[in-house]
């Protein structure tokens, strides 16, 4: 770097922006032209290349996001036109119990979820990245992963059948061991272990992708050397693989706690939300009070309250990376 | 100064932009919503029928489309087979269709939605019955007007039924036979069925279920409910519908007749109605039948017809789903359900609602006399998937290859037992029906929680029933 390339910190001179715009300091008028024409269908270029995704992102994300947000202050029931009902829908949502109670059990659910979805994918993730035929660590890698193109909802209906408690498999199993009937779908804490377990099983495989990529990019170096230095497998994965793979973590958490707060199909098919309210997530609720029962001002209102949920999980977890992710 | 240039500039053309955006908006507010239906192309003047895909198979769909265009070349017509798991999945299907303005001109309606769908969106039917008297006569001679007057809602007709089912009770007779019991009798009660359960629960093992039941509106809680002399919600008859009854049915037939039924006061907290909890509470705890949670129609068919299962409420639609899982004839059999306080039975029907959206009225019209016919529905319904509402439909030469040997019941549910009603679906049906669900989970999860969700049922039924849909 050369002394004639640092620039003073602060603004530029006026004099300086000015010649940005018209282009004539220091440089001669023609190529000034050409440079200006270049920068002009560069910027052009760069304008068509991201129309695309931007067209999408307003007319698929931001449009039905705003007109969520406006829809929460109407009464609109899709037969008659919407009425203003100002903040009504939010007064009643949150003094509704099903709803609280959605919330509720969709944050435990996300706990219980996110937690061994984890925790499942970083101990196989490890446990593949091991030594084996590679092979064998192609068909660990696809098996893993496979769950996650099915279709959740045709999952799901299967799921149902294995815990069934009369005819399902999983307690046909458990009894060949002695375990007694276990009410896997038929009680509170049976209900959301099931659902748990049914989504973990499909969602777990992105996590592991991520977590081999991860673990990929940690040095070998690094390992032999705390190898060299005694350290024992367990202490080299606390001390080396876990802070070395927090930023990896971190994507991973950010993304299954977002989509754990959506959680629909599985409860929507395992339980309907069952016993009682035990199961019923934010998610269904919007669907059941949208098109069940014909409050899409309601149901709005519930998924802006989601929407600042997620959003508030997400920023919370980016502010304490800052403390606990470490990046190389 | 030009430091302040910039900004004021920016200012200024942000401030463009926004009055652009402000232009735009208001243009488009000023604006109709654009809709489905505005998709060049999507709208071609067809008459729209939206069915339950799952009621009737491709070849049956072919044959009527083909056989009303042969009766009606200038009519163009389009069936939009939407495939649900039951009612209230595809109401809300046909909901969001209408949302997005793409709504058809008819939807097959089961009693589930006739009021929801008469309140809000369904053209009355009367005026083109009364035109049409001459040829709709001999359909309501062959109709029970249980199931007429189950589509008519404050004094008016808005479907005519071309198909019903009432929760009969169905028993693998290859189970009876392991157990060494007979068929029940005509007049069962409910300690016949529950001897009748342990019985089979003693003969049969472990890991088989005397009694399958499904939580939902039809064929749950409610014909329990209705044998025991009670309901859901307080019943009644609207007004009106003399009309009707004086033009097609008999002196016998009509009286007692009105305008339809009119479902209010929820009555969850009354005696009778804990009575049939407090009995469904003792046979999940004997381990007689499946928690509300753990029985699911979608395999009730292969566990019945493997032997898992020995009894389970259906109507004459499952004649033709343990048909096609392989049952025999002589395997299964079906029977009233158990009587308590009554022999009331319950029933759902279905038939077409015209939308006040349908520009084709009076094509809607033809379409909906045509599925009435008698030759249309034999053909519509040829694999038992359910019970016609014509009466001479239903006769020994339909149920030959499919069984039960007691088909008759069918239809003398409706018949030999006059109180049969239909199953309590007011306009709120959506939110009585998922609040039922989840409270009948609740009250059957444990002997004491009968009460108590039976409390909150009640209160959470009069906060639906209060709210205007």
């Amino acid at each position: 770097m050369t002394n004639t390339e640092i620039r003073p910190v602060g603004p530029e001179p006026a004099r300086t922006r000015k010649s940005r715009r018209t282009g004539q300091i220091g440089k001669s008028s023609g190529s000034t032209a050409a440079t200006t024409i270049r920068t002009r269908g560069t910027r052009l270029l760069a304008v068509l290349f991201l129309a695309p995704t931007v067209v999408g992102i307003v007319v698929f994300t931001v449009a039905p996001i705003v007109g969520s947000v406006v829809l929460s202050f109407f009464q609109w029931d899709v037969i008659d036109d919407p009425r203003w009902a100002g903040a009504a829908n939010y007064r009643k949502i949150l003094t509704d119990s099903t709803v609280l109670i959605s919330f509720r059990n969709t944050l435990v659910f996300m706990v219980l979820a996110v937690a061994l979805q984890l925790l499942v994918a970083l101990v196989l993730a490890i446990a593949v990245n091991g030594r084996m035929p590679k092979w064998l660590r192609s068909v660990f890698r696809s098996a893993f992963f496979f769950p996650l193109v099915l279709s959740a909802a045709s999952i799901s209906v299967v799921m149902k059948y294995l815990f069934n408690q009369d005819f399902g498999p999983v307690n046909w199993l458990l009894g060949t061991v002695g375990v007694p009937s276990v009410p896997w779908l038929t009680s509170e804490n049976g209900a959301m272990a099931a659902v748990v377990l049914a989504y973990v099983w499909q969602q777990f495989g992105f996590s592991f992708l991520l977590f081999v990529g991860g673990l990929n990019n940690i040095p070998k170096e690094v390992h032999e050397a705390a190898s060299l230095d005694g350290a024992s497998g367990v202490r080299k994965h606390l001390a080396i693989t876990l802070p070395l793979l927090s930023p990896t973590l971190l994507v991973a958490s950010v993304v299954g706690i977002i989509n754990a707060l959506q959680v629909f199909e599985q409860p929507y098919v395992l339980t309907a939300g069952g016993p009682g309210d035990s199961t019923r997530t934010v998610v269904m609720v919007i669907y059941e009070t949208a098109f069940e029962q014909l409050r899409f001002g309601e149901a709005s209102a519930v998924g802006v309250l989601l929407f600042a949920l997620i959003m508030a999980v997400t920023a919370l977890q980016f502010r304490l990376s800052r403390r606990y992710v470490h990046y190389q | 100064m030009t430091d302040s240039l910039l900004p004021r500039r920016a200012l200024m053309r942000y401030g463009a932009y926004g009055a652009g955006a402000a232009a735009l908006a208001g243009v488009a507010a000023g604006w109709d919503r654009l809709t489905g239906a505005d998709i060049p192309g999507r709208d071609d003047g067809s008459l729209v029928i939206a069915t339950l895909g799952s009621a009737f198979n491709p070849e049956a769909q072919r044959a009527l489309r083909d056989g009303f265009r042969e009766v009606h070349p200038d009519i163009r017509i389009r069936i939009n087979p939407v495939q649900a798991y039951d009612w209230s999945d595809f109401f809300s299907k046909i909901l969001t269709q209408i949302a997005a303005g793409t709504a058809p001109d008819l939807v097959y309606v089961a009693t589930e939605g006739v009021q929801l769908f008469a309140q809000r969106l369904g053209v009355p039917l009367d005026r083109w019955a009364r035109r049409d008297a001459a040829e709709l006569r001999t359909y309501f001679a062959d109709v029970h007007p249980s199931l007429v007057e189950s589509m008519m809602y404050e004094g008016s007709l808005y479907q005519l039924p071309v198909e019903f089912n009432a929760a009969d009770m169905y028993l693998n007779t290859r189970v009876l036979a392991r157990t060494g019991a007979d068929l029940p009798d005509d007049d069962w009660t409910h300690d016949d069925f529950t001897t009748l359960l342990r019985a089979m629960k003693r003969s049969n093992g472990d890991r088989f279920t005397p009694y399958f039941w499904t939580n939902r509106l039809w064929g749950g809680v409610v014909p329990w409910l209705f044998a025991n002399g009670t309901n859901l919600l307080t019943e009644s008859k609207a007004p009106g519908g003399d009309w009707l009854w004086n033009a097609f049915y008999p002196e016998a037939q009509r009286r007692g007749r009105g305008g339809g039924y009119r479902w209010t006061t929820p009555l969850a907290d009354s005696d009778r109605v804990a009575e049939v909890y407090d009995y469904l509470s003792s046979l999940v705890q004997e381990d007689l039948c499946t928690r509300p949670e753990g029985g699911d129609g979608r395999n009730l068919v292969g566990v019945f017809s493997t032997g898992r299962v020995g009894v389970t409420p259906a109507g004459g639609f499952w004649a033709g789903g343990l048909h096609q899982a392989g049952m025999k004839p002589a395997d299964y059999d079906v029977r009233y359900f158990p009587r308590r306080r009554t022999r009331r039975h319950q029933f759902g029907a279905a038939g077409y609602a015209m939308l006040r959206t349908s520009k084709l009225r009076d094509e809607a019209w033809e379409f909906i006399k045509y599925t009435a016919r008698k030759d249309v529905m034999t053909q519509l319904f040829a694999a038992n998937q359910t019970t016609p509402a014509r009466r001479s439909m239903v006769d020994e030469a339909r149920y030959r290859e499919t069984g039960p040997a007691h088909w008759q019941v069918f239809y003398d549910t409706l018949d030999k037992i006059p109180t049969t009603g239909p199953i309590p679906a007011p306009p709120q049906v959506n939110e009585v029906e998922q609040l039922l669900i989840k409270h009948t989970g609740t009250a059957l999860s444990s002997p004491g929680a009968v009460r108590p969700a039976l409390r909150r049922l009640q209160g959470d039924l009069e906060q639906a029933m209060e709210r205007e849909v």
